[in-house]
């Protein structure tokens, strides 16, 4: 069977409540928000909550004489982080090509061979991610990004629409005033209403040559996009972060071998741990050294192909450590920096790398063990020189793992 | 210059008056009408023996189509939930009418006080306080587990319980304007 091309936009409803509730459903069915900015204002809200009259951005001191019953609660990223991630692998189930747009929503293209309708495709995914995520969803599937999202905004809650025909978009890009679409701000918006194009079905109808003179190349995309034809391109590539860094200072400057090699072995355990949680294989592994004279030397290499995997890692890791370390200078920091990431989903395995059974086998016991007992329990024997880590266990060489941060 | 110190003597004496009440109800004295106003638990946390209870039934309200009961200091005569013995009972919180001459009038002790000592001779017991949110100058806010608290007896062997509180943390200082915090089971804000 095969269906037309076509694109998706799935975004959770309210996600930080929804998340919220998956972990406490005594909250199902009461106006909540949650509070960010260290409690002042309100960064999301329940359905309950807005029809109170609470908005996003509204301070704590209006949000509780608007909504008194409201309950208010502290936002919690990593909770939601954890959510993300298994929506996403929900997504990808369904498709080979997914688009993280941001922690809540991701484009995906819909696969020609698909078994399904478009429409079944809608359901059929709402459903699975209620059921394994417990987080509420719309999806909307179109012709286009722009199409897809406007879908979604439109059958938002826990909705699920495929729209197609072009009678049917019309009907929608009708009801929809310009400044709702994506892109399109109230300044835009109002260059555009001089032109008399209010509606995005004006937009759609206007002259694209007019359109690329009020909003440049990027309002001619959109005008291509709201008329079924997808010029956007989904960038199911492009991870999250750009780079992910671990290291630090060592814990006292030395130019023995063994121990700064133990701690820049550290560093890519710790490292591991990171690409792990994000998903994510470098493309490049940067090693940084900085001396104890305030030298800089840096190693980059380049790898075969992006991986996750700890021996062929460190096998860059000792290239990038002979690169930038100054020989015999006294070390006083490491940095591993990983680069050039991707979806582990996008990548083909390098040509040239050894068998990778072996090694897949040592990194899952590795990360069960140390799962089940405690942070590197299990560890590389290179971590054997540097005494500190084994001396006073309350010793944290941990301080730097905050995610997101680089701490050279 | 001499009869205008006489004249202030009436007020020195009140003054002097005044600071001994505060010194007889000890530090807790600035805790009061400035604390903490209450917890609410889920109707369904509750035992049924427990919601059986007379002083339960005006305590009941809904949101959002659930049902809760709402404990507060500012009600009639305050109580609190604790689980004493594997037991969910109702306790009388603090002492806000002042029925006990030797314990504090308020329905607070700072964690200092309890880790000091302080309480060491009133045969305090620490207990938990089961809460589903707790509720602070308006703002109703989620609670995981539930609130630390301090079981003591008055001098007739009747059992009262204090909230332990700390100073408030940034975050909350922010979200509810107070200075102290309750010290929450497991989490902190
Ligand atoms: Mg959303």
């Amino acid at each position: 069977m095969g269906v037309p091309a076509a694109v998706g936009h799935l975004d959770a409803d309210c996600f930080y409540i929804s998340a919220e509730r998956v972990r406490n459903t005594f909250l199902l069915g009461k106006p909540v928000g949650v509070l960010g900015n260290q409690g002042a204002f309100v960064i999301a809200k329940s359905y309950e909550m807005k029809a109170a009259g609470v908005k996003t951005g509204d301070p704590i001191w209006e949000a509780i004489v608007k909504c008194p019953h409201g309950v208010y609660l502290k936002r919690d990223f990593r909770w939601y982080e954890v959510l993300s991630r298994l929506m996403l692998d929900v997504v990808r189930e369904f498709s080979p090509e997914v688009e993280y747009y941001s922690i809540d929503e991701f484009f995906f293209r819909v696969p020609s061979d698909s078994e399904r309708s478009l429409q079944e495709t809608a359901e059929v995914m709402r459903h699975r991610i209620l059921q394994q995520v417990r987080v509420p969803v719309t999806v909307g599937i179109a012709r286009s990004k722009t199409l897809a999202k406007l879908i979604s905004d439109q059958a938002k809650p826990f909705g699920a629409l495929a729209l197609v025909d072009p009678e049917a978009e019309r009907a929608l890009l009708d009801r929809t005033a310009v400044q709702e679409i994506c892109g399109i701000g109230e300044r835009r918006a109002k260059r555009l209403a001089e032109y008399k194009v209010f509606t995005a079905l004006d937009l759609a109808l206007a002259n694209r040559k007019l359109i690329r003179s009020l909003l440049t190349a990027v309002g001619e995309a959109l005008w291509f996009e709201l008329n079924g034809d997808p010029v956007l391109p989904l960038y199911s590539q492009r991870p999250p972060h750009k780079m992910l860094s671990r290291g630090g200072a060592i814990g006292k400057p030395s130019a023995d071998f063994n121990y700064i090699w133990g701690w820049l072995v550290r560093s890519l355990e710790r490292l591991i741990e990171e690409l792990e949680y994000h998903r994510v294989c470098a493309g490049r592994l940067e090693t940084w050294v900085m001396h104890y004279d305030g030298q800089v030397g840096v190693g980059k290499v380049e790898l075969n192909g992006p991986t996750d995997r700890f021996d062929l890692l460190l096998e860059a890791a000792r290239l990038g450590l002979r690169r930038a370390w100054l020989p015999r200078r006294t070390v006083a920091r490491l940095n591993l920096v990983a680069t050039h990431l991707q979806w582990p989903g996008s990548v083909q395995r390098g040509l040239f790398d050894p068998p990778a059974e072996r090694a897949e086998t040592l990194a899952r016991l590795k990360r069960e063990v140390n799962d089940r007992c405690g942070r590197f329990a299990l560890r590389s024997g290179a971590t054997l020189f540097v005494n500190e880590f084994y001396k006073d266990e309350a010793y944290s060489y941990e301080v730097c793992d905050v995610r997101g941060k680089i701490c050279f | 210059m001499l009869a205008e110190t006489a004249a202030l003597l009436p007020f020195l004496v009140l003054f002097l008056h005044l600071c001994l009440s505060v010194f007889i109800c000890g530090s807790f004295f600035f805790f009061r009408g400035a604390m903490f106003g209450g917890i609410a638990l889920s109707w369904s946390a509750l035992p049924l023996e427990v919601l059986e209870q007379d002083e339960l039934r005006r305590r009941v309200h809904e949101r959002g189509g659930e049902r809760e009961v709402q404990f507060l200091f500012r009600d009639y005569a305050p109580i609190l939930p604790v689980w004493h013995e594997g037991q969910l009972r109702l306790v009388t919180w603090g002492n806000r009418r002042r029925d006990s001459r030797r314990l504090p009038c308020t329905g607070w002790t700072w964690l200092a006080t309890v880790e000091a000592g302080g309480w060491s001779r009133c045969d305090a017991e620490p207990i938990d306080i089961p809460a589903t949110m707790g509720l602070e100058n308006g703002v109703w806010y989620q609670v995981r587990q539930g609130i630390r608290g301090l079981l003591v007896r008055d001098e007739h062997g009747a059992a009262r319980v204090y909230m332990i509180c700390e100073p408030a943390s940034y975050y909350y200082r922010v979200m509810t304007r107070s200075h102290w915090m309750p010290v929450l089971i497991g989490e902190r804000f």
